[in-house]
């Protein structure tokens, strides 16, 4: 019985959507967040922008949700373009 | 400086005012990260809070390798280019198929400078000149001249 609930919860964690979050850098040009954007993840210009203004009013912008393997795919993108990014699990 | 685009797109900076030879002549050394960790961590940063420390482990072996790679080859690319100017010429050519690589060796360099002399929001806003020249008010300057650059590669990509 255990077991079965062991690799139930693991099953579960391992399904959790993680958010490719964005932060605030105060050096990145908002041009150059924006064509990150755009060619990282195909967005239009104006998608591209509503996500950079974020980041850059809020802090932060969540820029997709899915799967773990696709979301360390997007992190080692943006942190190739040297964009601030991070991933966490999906609340 | 002039900037003119040759016949297959690239840039070309001709006439560059004695100061910004300097400039442009540091951005590999100033894109270089190594000797300060506050550089070295914004370069490489975790890819998820410290709580997940697999993941950060698992990056820090095998991403961060590759991330390294591809910033000292796009760094080399630029070295290459800023040659004529490092020869004494008073301007220099990016190639079209050049123009990711400047951008992101740019960018390392803004990024570098700006963790080595802790340069934030309130400096990157700053109108007022710097009361004195010192190293510190030379690389929010680099910072900027480099930005114009980057700004005007951006530009120049979308037309």
């Amino acid at each position: 019985m255990n077991e079965t609930q062991t690799e139930t919860k693991t099953e579960v964690a391992l399904d959790v959507p993680w958010n490719v979050v964005v932060h605030n850098d105060p050096v990145n040009l908002m041009t150059y967040v924006t064509m990150v954007f755009r060619r990282v993840f195909g967005f239009s210009k104006e998608k591209a922008e509503q996500h950079m203004m974020e980041v850059h009013q809020k802090g932060r912008s969540v820029v997709w949700t899915g799967g773990r393997e696709r979301a360390e795919l997007y992190v080692q993108q943006l942190h190739s373009y040297l964009l601030l990014a991070t991933m966490e699990r999906s609340a | 400086m002039n900037i003119e685009r040759d016949e297959e797109g690239g840039f070309v900076f001709s006439e560059v005012d004695p100061p910004l030879v300097a400039m442009f002549q540091a951005i590999p050394a100033a894109a270089d990260p190594e000797g300060n960790k506050n550089a070295l961590d914004r370069l490489f940063p975790d890819p998820a809070a410290r709580k997940e420390t697999r993941l950060n482990e698992e990056w820090a072996e095998y991403v961060r390798p590759e991330l390294r790679e591809g910033f000292e080859n796009a760094s080399t690319t630029v070295e290459a280019d800023l040659a004529p100017l490092m020869a004494g010429e008073e301007g220099w050519t990016i190639p079209l198929g050049h123009v990711d690589a400047w951008l992101n060796t740019l960018n390392q360099a803004r990024l570098v400078l700006a963790a080595r002399y802790d340069v934030g929001e309130e400096d990157m806003n700053r109108t007022a000149p710097y009361p004195s020249e010192n190293e510190r008010s030379l690389a929010v300057s680099q910072i900027h001249v480099y930005g114009l650059l980057q700004e005007c590669l951006l530009q120049g990509m979308e037309e």
